[in-house]
């Protein structure tokens, strides 16, 4: 009942935003310097056809009723088409989400399973030395990983394991830090567009060995990075849980250790919960650097080139879908966490 | 003041910190003289001299320009840190006074300004879901790149961030005393907001602005990086990075080795200055280690503590002891200060014994102690604690957790904090049950609804889907009371049972205590600092000073011929 009433509220929210985001984008968008049909026909066109094209394309309307063009074109899965490849955006988004989603995954999922174990080791009050080196492990984790640019980091691991005859990377098992599968490798046939899962709903496990062995550097990059955060955030709350009355008082009831610790890290997970959603959206900024620097055809590079292109469509597509799905992620994670917290109230609006 | 702070920041800084704060000051000047200092010109193009290795000459080499690395990246601070600067500097200026007035229009009330700020905040919300590099990679192709234009961009995507964090300061400090006195006086909200009570929201803004400047720059270079930022020939440490990342495969490595180091080393610093700043304007951060400093010399009375020799009284009638403590010692790991030395105590079954003293004396300690709880901090040094015929300190783990709540239970101060925020009182009481006796979980609930009826707890089936913050205190000690006498224990250990509760409060849940435990036969062994109780429910009292027993005696004769000054002086201040 009082999920159902803060879900129903959060929904009453959702929709205008979403309606607001994508005004605000195909404002910005159309802000964009260069006319789009003079910059598809090329310099050297007539103006008559230039015209035309702009008719065609609403461009003559007031931009209140090209928004609502668009919006009619958007609900019909219309997006648009990109001026410079010629492509549907909406195609092109279908075949690039889910690139960029795996890294997000994976990365979020390598977080979770070597950082969040590590984070709740050092958060540990026992001081003995397996917990001591882990805590001068990540005290240089934590320094690091603040001030490493993700891009940087990207950079740093291509000189390492490929620069020239020092690269200590062997050729038989990655030939180069570049792109989602070697040159010779050809794309499993697309159904979900996870180049690991549709390798392995083809059968094909050298395609999987390979889209795995390229995923490896952009992940790591993306992990070590982005998971700081997360990481920190972790052990200070569970430091402070391991700390508590409430904790304490647990041991002196006589509860198993294996309750004790999980009933604190259930405090510790709510904040942990939160900043991980803002993570969420930065690693999507994020993999727009790192796809760049691993030359990786996801998201990322799409938006790049639109921008670069001063491409309309693809980039109101790209950033539309961002926005949205921040504002899920967002509301996933509000819900998450209000199930989990009985503290919190359903009117409150979060600091 | 604030030079005190920074002062005494400054000397418990660890020396590898004070280092980068050496070398954040050096970036700073770099920022500023950096250009000036170049050696060779640092946009001009020499084609003779494309990509050279780090030489005599040429320190970090050559670009694909052909141009002096070292000298580019001496100049590139100047971009860089001034656009980090120069944005956060503006979402500050534009981001806390909407902050503020958006928290004093919410903390107004009325409908109309309750949905005014909800509107506000939502709309902020819908700002911050665009993703912060990508959101700002627009902005700069729209209004072109431009360092005035990235400045803007960069502004506008981190001025949410104030908004939100001086909002929420100001509404939580409009409630304050402080701001309510203002308002007494007679002056205007407005001003209450911006004169009062925004001065003390600024620790808060202070700390997030030294967070933001090395995001800041981290976007700029990143935006550069993806070459919708700062345009070359600008030396810009992004735009350097990216147009050496080509070289960097086939071995020429300078080009972006020097000046990705410089942006590593550079939004390190930084973000270690946030962490000092963070020091400097949280003074708790700092004070806490001076102020447990404090608390242990307090608690031992300084290094020798002055106690006259304490005429102790054995109590000569005593059979058979629940609890028996000798010699018992605690002190500090670390500093090696004692906080407990000498206690000796015997409680014999069915007994209850008080321990009274003032706060910082130990009560607290010897209570963690005597039930093996202390902190990784605190250890015992000396002494023995022996309960029945177990010797508790050299008992292991798992048979002490066993006897624990069914022989020996504790209850703890504060109930309200004692128990898990996320745990309902149903699940405590039945995960204390089933950590106790294998029964399932409708047998558990049954017996919980019991236990809870034991304590007098109204409608105890309802309570028990009910969580610690729907408690009032005297509930949720009723709760711990239930816990502790589940399995009729031996021992029970009190700490400060009734600390935050009102006097009729104390005197139900004291009653009730003291009912059940009679009723079970059970040994009790109170710590309070409230002489009163101490006096009307046990049978022997001990008075603590300073981690020592300097005295103890049946609770009549003690009251009525106190042998020991400190006793004599703890009385008197209840008799005033």
């Amino acid at each position: 009942m009082r999920l159902a009433l803060y879900i129903g509220r959060r929904f009453l929210f959702l929709i205008p935003q979403v309606f607001l985001i994508s005004f605000i984008t195909f404002v910005l968008v159309r802000l964009l310097p260069g006319d789009p049909a003079r910059l598809s026909l090329g310099p050297l066109a007539p103006e008559s056809s230039v015209e035309a094209l702009r008719a065609k394309m609403y461009l003559d309307r007031p931009i209140p009723e090209q928004y609502v063009i668009w919006l009619e074109n958007a609900f019909q899965g219309d997006l648009g088409e990109s001026w410079v490849n010629n492509t549907e955006v909406i195609d092109d988004l279908v075949h690039r989400i889910p690139v960029t989603l795996e890294l997000i995954f994976l990365s979020l999922l390598v977080v979770f399973l070597v950082l969040v174990p590590l984070a709740i080791i050092t958060a540990s009050r026992t001081r003995n030395w397996i917990v001591r080196v882990f805590q001068n492990l990540t005290f240089g984790y934590g320094m690091l990983a603040g001030a490493l640019p993700d891009f940087l980091l990207g950079l740093v691991l291509i000189f390492f394991l490929f620069a020239g005859a020092a690269g200590l990377m062997p050729a038989e098992i990655l030939p180069g830090p570049e792109g989602r599968l070697g040159i010779l490798d050809f794309e499993p046939p697309f159904v979900t567009g996870s180049i690991l899962i549709d390798s392995l709903i083809a059968g094909d496990m050298e395609i999987f060995w390979s889209g795995f062995m390229h995923l490896i550097m952009p992940v790591f990059t993306l992990a070590f990075v982005y998971g700081a955060p997360i990481f920190k955030m972790l052990r200070s709350q569970m430091e402070g849980a391991l700390k508590a009355d409430y904790t304490t008082y647990a041991e002196a009831v006589g509860l198993a250790p294996r309750i004790v610790l999980t009933r604190a890290a259930r405090v510790a997970a709510g904040p942990t919960l939160v900043i991980t959603g803002v993570v969420v959206m930065f690693l999507l900024g994020g993999a727009v650097l790192v796809e760049r620097v691993f030359n990786y055809v996801g998201l990322g590079q799409y938006a790049i080139n639109g921008i670069v292109t001063a491409d309309y469509a693809p980039i109101q597509g790209f950033v539309c879908f961002a926005a949205i799905f921040t504002m899920l992620v967002y509301l996933a994670v509000d819900l998450i966490h209000f199930a989990m917290d009985p503290r919190i109230k359903i009117g409150g609006t979060q600091g | 003041m604030v030079w005190l702070r920074i002062m005494r920041t400054l000397r418990a800084l660890p020396k590898w910190q004070l280092a980068v704060l050496v070398m954040f000051f050096g970036w700073i000047f770099l920022t500023i003289f950096g250009p000036y200092l170049a050696p060779f010109p640092t946009e001009v193009a020499e084609p003779t001299t494309r990509l050279l290795p780090p030489s005599g000459t040429y320190p970090f080499g050559t670009d694909e320009n052909g141009i002096d690395i070292f000298s580019r990246v001496l100049a590139a601070p100047r971009t860089d840190v001034v656009i980090g600067v120069v944005a956060t500097a503006l979402s500050v200026v534009i981001g806390t006074p909407l902050g503020v007035i958006v928290a004093l229009y919410e903390s107004r009330g009325g409908a109309g300004s309750t949905a005014f700020a909800e509107t506000f905040m939502r709309l902020l919300e819908v700002i911050q879901s665009f993703p912060v590099f990508v959101f700002a990679m627009v902005l700069v192709a729209v209004f072109g790149g431009s360092v005035t234009n990235i400045i803007i961009a960069i502004a506008f995507v981190n001025t949410p961030v104030f908004v939100r964090i001086v909002r929420s300061d100001v509404l939580s400090l409009v409630q304050r005393p402080f701001a309510e006195a203002a308002r007494a006086v007679g002056n205007r909200e407005v001003r209450i907001g911006f004169r009062h009570v925004l001065p003390n929201a600024l620790p808060t803004v202070i700390v997030q602005v030294s967070v933001t400047v090395g995001f800041a720059i981290l976007l700029t270079a990143g935006l550069s990086f993806v070459g919708a930022g700062v345009k070359p020939p600008t030396p810009e440490l992004g735009a350097m990075i990216a147009s050496g990342a080509k070289y960097l495969e086939i071995g020429q490595w300078w080009a972006a080795f020097f000046p990705g180091i410089a942006l590593g080393l550079i939004v390190f610093s930084f973000g270690i200055f946030g962490e000092i700043m963070t020091q400097v304007m949280e003074p708790r951060a700092v004070r806490r280690e001076t102020d447990r400093r404090r608390e242990h010399a307090l608690e031992t009375g300084g290094d020798e503590p002055e106690v006259p020799d304490a005429p102790t009284v054995t109590l000569s009638h005593m059979s058979e002891p629940v609890l028996a403590v000798e010699h018992l010692g605690v002190a500090a790991v670390d500093s090696r200060q004692a906080l407990l030395s000498e206690i000796h105590l015997a409680l014999e079954a069915g007994h209850s014994m008080g321990i009274v003293g003032e706060s910082g004396s130990g009560k607290s300690v010897l209570v963690k102690a005597l039930l093996q709880l202390l902190p990784p901090e605190l250890a015992v040094t000396s002494g023995s604690v022996r309960y029945l015929d177990h010797d508790l300190l050299t008992m292991n783990k798992g048979a002490m957790r066993a006897m624990r709540t069914t022989q020996i239970a504790a209850i703890l101060p504060n109930a309200k904090s004692q128990l898990n925020p996320l745990t309902s009182v149903g699940d405590m009481l039945r995960s204390a049950l089933q950590a106790h006796e294998k029964i399932s979980a409708k047998q558990a609930e049954v017996r919980s609804i019991q236990l809870l009826e034991m304590v007098g707890i109204v409608d105890p089936a309802q309570r028990l889907s009910a969580f610690p913050h729907e408690l009032s205190g005297g509930m949720a000690q009723r709760v711990c009371l239930a816990m502790a006498l589940m399995y009729r224990p031996k021992l029970l250990i009190a700490d400060e049972p009734t600390a935050g509760l009102d006097v009729t409060i104390q005197r139900q849940v004291l009653d009730l205590t003291r009912t059940l435990a009679e009723d079970a036969g059970t040994a009790r062994l109170l710590i309070t600092g409230d002489l009163g109780i101490a006096a009307h429910y046990c049978d022997t009292v001990a008075v603590m000073q300073a981690g020592r027993i300097v005295e103890i005696d049946e609770t009549e004769r003690l009251f009525d011929t106190p042998r020991h000054p400190y006793t004599q002086h703890l009385l008197d201040c209840v008799r005033v």
